[in-house]
């Protein structure tokens, strides 16, 4: 016998014979199909081109990327770093306040000055790499267009920059040239900015606060931690006359004095004073003492003899394992021979922070601490903060004695974080946050993500979310209109493939009867009209894409004064190119299954009489 | 001479029923045979169930009940039985043997309109896993008159040069039996004469038994081994029985 399959190896022949031979009709077809495929692609491929293009020009501007803070808070180094490793975050960079962040400039033709924003920006700088800068190192600045248009500056010149504070009623100004790295396409601002590194940026800050810069050489203070305290009492052998306590409340800083107890000396110092003393407490109810208030009631008191002694309640300190609350105290010989206590092995309280060295301390005796040991004391604060004490001596108390002056800044790091630093052996505070953030999502898909997150934390933040809302309800908008007539237009590319294959299948009864005489089984021809619905779901599928190339060429030619080079409106992927030809292969075999039921059921003795 | 004690094809016993509308037609073949090489003519008047028997030796029609139908192409190979492949519905085997062992002429050629005659030619060889070579092909045709043919559509050919190409393609593929339906009908008696010659002259010469169906009775009666005519009989108003039997004389 032969093999059974070498007629269905004729089929796809016979199938392609006759497509051949009635190839007016085919060509019919073939049209027809074309004429439901063309203008599906073309609705798909101007789907495609024109949400691409407004993707790509909100894609290709980082300003779009960019999520924006809307208040100024603070925000701990933590937070930069949790942020900055979500998912989606393309750059993120600390800013600094922005009534600090301007800088003058000075224009060079007259000298005239003028303001100019200055922001911070770091490796990565979206802003800068896709607007045709390069991010600047120490020392160099970027300039918006509008900024370098004013100064008058491009690539290479020096810029001159005043950053001006007032001080203590005075102004003050440091000046400082920087070079110009690049200058930024008009599109990253209209407004006249200058883009620094943070390190700048910071110094900037941190001179308009007063505290000096001294890698740049611009003076100022230090940024020791200031003390602070709870309140301060006030001990004199005889008591105050009441004009003299009302004038102590009034600037002063301290807003209540009340007369107190030995007792309540005692709980505060851990010793009382001589009997017959007058104790006050000085109050400074909702803001802490400063040692211009304890100054400004020195000042008051002239004349009289007494004590001032400032106090920080509830610190506790621990070594190792062991916790203590300790006493703050700084007497020097004459104040200790009024109170009758001995005089602490430090001076009395200087008003001023501590200057550098390990900080003495008298240790209870009940400890038995070795003198001039060294205890490494670890206090909790807005951030721990470890520090070393030398024991100076004992006490018979049960609590350990600090000059008043590191209390007062234990107190303080309560409230700042404050560091102290081994090197110079000296407490400072550590910066607490910045106030501020410019961040750009990877992607503009990212930023609405990005902006809800933020928000959840609280974070109020402006961003182009509705921009790439918009575009993302045009995207869906647009590809359920494409749904709708792609389903129409394949139901009328079905109808015509299911109609025109059942039709031929009714023309060829008679020859698909002498193929069932001559030896084709009931199996084989039932391929016949599979085959050939194929073949002109192929061919409809080439005239298709010959059509759909014309029409988007023409399409684009059309809209071309509104298109930048390489953007177009009409544009197939690729990547949907072999998706179109499956489906519409696929559909057309499904056309053709009816026909092809009808084609098996050809009695080929009834066909042969008919003739 | 033809082997008549091993029939190629051997039908007892055969009745096959068609009814259309409310008349019914009754064949009844009791003992029909067809020799390995010899012609075998089937004559009758029209409607007395020539072409239904054809259409039953071609295994296009089943039969309605049947005693022995038993197709020996290669003797001594044992027979297919026909009946019991009609019974079991095995469609793809009785298709298989159509291809392998059958040509059919129909009575207009039945060619493939969409090919062209070289291609309809090879057909059957083709779905048999194989064609005629050229040079045979060529041969048959310059045989049968048809070389400057091969290449024009059927539609370019006269009546008669369709009829040969028609029996080309039935025997081409070197089929062991043909069957021919009212070969002639449309040809004038002097052409129908040349083409029934060629037909049976082609067969000869290919080894392939025919069994030829005409109501032309002298154009086959010389050539015959066998003739086989139908006795019709009205059995009530709406009922027609035909029993098909040798001819006396026509048989060997």
């Amino acid at each position: 016998m032969s093999r059974p399959d070498s007629p269905l190896r004729q089929v796809p022949l016979l199938a392609a014979a006759h497509l051949r031979h009635e190839w007016i009709l085919t060509l019919c077809l073939v049209v027809a199909l074309a004429a439901v495929i063309a203008p599906l692609l073309v609705l798909l491929g101007l789907k495609h081109g024109t949400i691409r293009t407004l993707r790509e020009r909100l894609v290709q501007d980082p300003v779009f990327r960019e999520i924006r803070p809307t208040q100024t808070r603070v925000f701990s180094p933590q937070w930069f770093e949790d942020v900055a490793a979500w998912p989606g975050v393309g750059f993120l960079t600390p800013t600094i306040l922005p009534l600090s962040s301007v800088v003058t400039v000075v224009l060079p033709p007259d000298r005239k000055t003028a303001l100019f924003d200055l922001i911070p920006t770091a490796a990565g700088d979206p802003l800068i790499l896709e607007n045709g800068g390069i991010v600047p190192e120490d020392g160099q600045v970027v300039l918006t267009a509008e900024a370098a248009r004013l100064a008058g500056a491009g690539p290479g010149d020096d810029l001159e920059v005043r950053i001006t504070r007032t001080r203590g009623g005075r102004g003050e100004t440091v000046t400082d040239r920087l070079r110009v790295a690049a200058v930024l396409d008009a599109r990253a601002g209209s407004l006249p900015r200058v883009y620094a590194p943070l390190a700048f940026v910071l110094d900037v800050e941190a001179y308009k606060e007063g505290y000096a810069a001294p890698a740049r050489g611009w003076p100022g203070e230090t940024p020791r931690p200031y003390p602070s305290f709870d309140g301060a009492l006030l001990l004199l052998p005889e008591p105050l006359p009441p004009i003299v306590r009302s004038g102590l409340v009034i600037n002063t800083g301290f807003g209540r004095m009340v007369e107190i107890g030995r007792e309540r000396v005692r709980k505060l110092l851990g010793r009382v004073p001589p009997d017959g003393f007058a104790c006050y407490e000085l109050l400074a109810p909702a803001s802490p003492v400063t040692p211009s208030s304890l100054r400004a009631v020195e000042q008051k008191l002239r004349g009289y003899r007494r004590v001032l002694l400032p106090y920080a309640r509830d610190i506790v300190v621990s070594v190792g394992e062991r916790r203590f609350s300790p006493v703050g105290l700084s007497l020097d010989e004459a104040q200790a021979a009024l109170l009758g206590w001995t005089a602490t092995p430090w001076p009395g309280l200087s008003g001023l922070s501590r200057e550098g060295g390990v900080p003495p301390c008298l240790w209870p005796a009940a400890e038995s601490p070795a003198v001039g040991e060294t205890l490494q004391v670890l206090a909790p604060g807005t951030a721990e903060v470890s520090f070393p004490v030398r024991v100076a001596g004992t006490t018979a108390l049960d609590r350990p004695v600090l000059p008043v002056e590191l209390m007062g800044v234990l107190r303080t790091a309560t409230q700042r974080a404050v560091t102290f630093d081994p090197a110079s052996q000296t407490f400072q505070m550590a910066r607490g946050g910045y106030r501020g953030f410019r961040l750009y999502a990877k992607t503009i898909d990212d930023v609405p993500g990005l902006y809800r997150r933020l928000k959840d934390q609280g974070v109020e933040v402006a961003a182009q979310v509705e921009a790439i809302e918009r575009i993302r309800i045009l995207d869906r908008g647009l590809s359920h209109l494409f749904w709708l007539i792609a389903v129409l237009g394949v139901c009328g590319g079905t109808g015509v493939l299911v109609s025109s294959l059942y039709a031929a299948v009714d023309r060829l009864r008679r020859d698909l009867g002498v193929l069932r005489l001559l030896g084709f089984a009931r199996g084989h021809v039932f391929f016949f009209p599979v085959v050939q619905g194929l073949i002109l779901a192929a061919l409809g599928l080439a005239a298709g894409f010959v059509g759909y190339a014309a029409l988007a060429e023409v399409i684009d030619h059309s809209f071309a004064m509104d298109l930048a080079p390489g953007e177009a409106f009409c544009i197939l992927p690729g990547s949907h190119v072999p998706l179109v030809c499956l489906s519409t292969i696929a559909l057309a075999g499904l056309a053709s299954l009816a026909a092809a039921w009808r084609a098996t059921g050809i009695d080929p003795a009834e066909v042969i009489r008919e003739q | 001479m033809p082997h008549m004690n091993a029939p190629m094809v051997r039908l007892e016993g055969l009745v096959k029923t068609r009814s259309q509308n409310e008349s019914v037609f009754e064949l009844h073949v009791p003992d029909f045979r067809v020799a390995p090489g010899s012609m075998v003519a089937v004559v009758g008047e029209s409607g007395c169930g020539k072409s239904t028997l054809l259409d039953l030796l071609a295994l296009v029609m089943a039969p309605t009940r049947v005693d022995r139908f038993e197709i020996a192409p290669r003797p001594p190979a044992p027979p297919w039985d026909a009946a019991a492949l009609w019974s079991r519905g095995d469609e793809s085997s009785l298709a298989a043997l159509r291809r392998e062992y059958f040509g059919y002429v129909l009575q207009t050629g039945g060619l493939l309109p969409f090919l062209s005659v070289r291609r309809n030619i090879e057909l059957p060889g083709a779905i048999n896993g194989g064609r005629p070579s050229r040079r045979r092909l060529e041969a048959l045709a310059r045989d049968m008159g048809l070389e400057s043919c091969l290449d024009r559509m059927p539609s370019s050919l006269s009546i008669g040069q369709r009829q040969r190409a028609a029996i080309l393609r039935a025997l081409a593929h070197g089929p062991r039996l043909v069957l021919a339906d009212e070969p002639t009908a449309a040809v004038d008696k002097a052409r129908a004469r040349t083409i029934m010659g060629d037909l049976h002259r082609l067969a000869r010469e290919e080894g392939a038994a025919v069994v030829v169906v005409t109501h032309d009775t002298d154009l086959v009666m010389d050539r015959a081994d066998a003739v086989y005519s139908f006795e019709l009989e009205v059995v009530s108003a709406v009922a027609t029985r035909s029993v098909c039997r040798p001819v006396a004389g026509g048989a060997p």
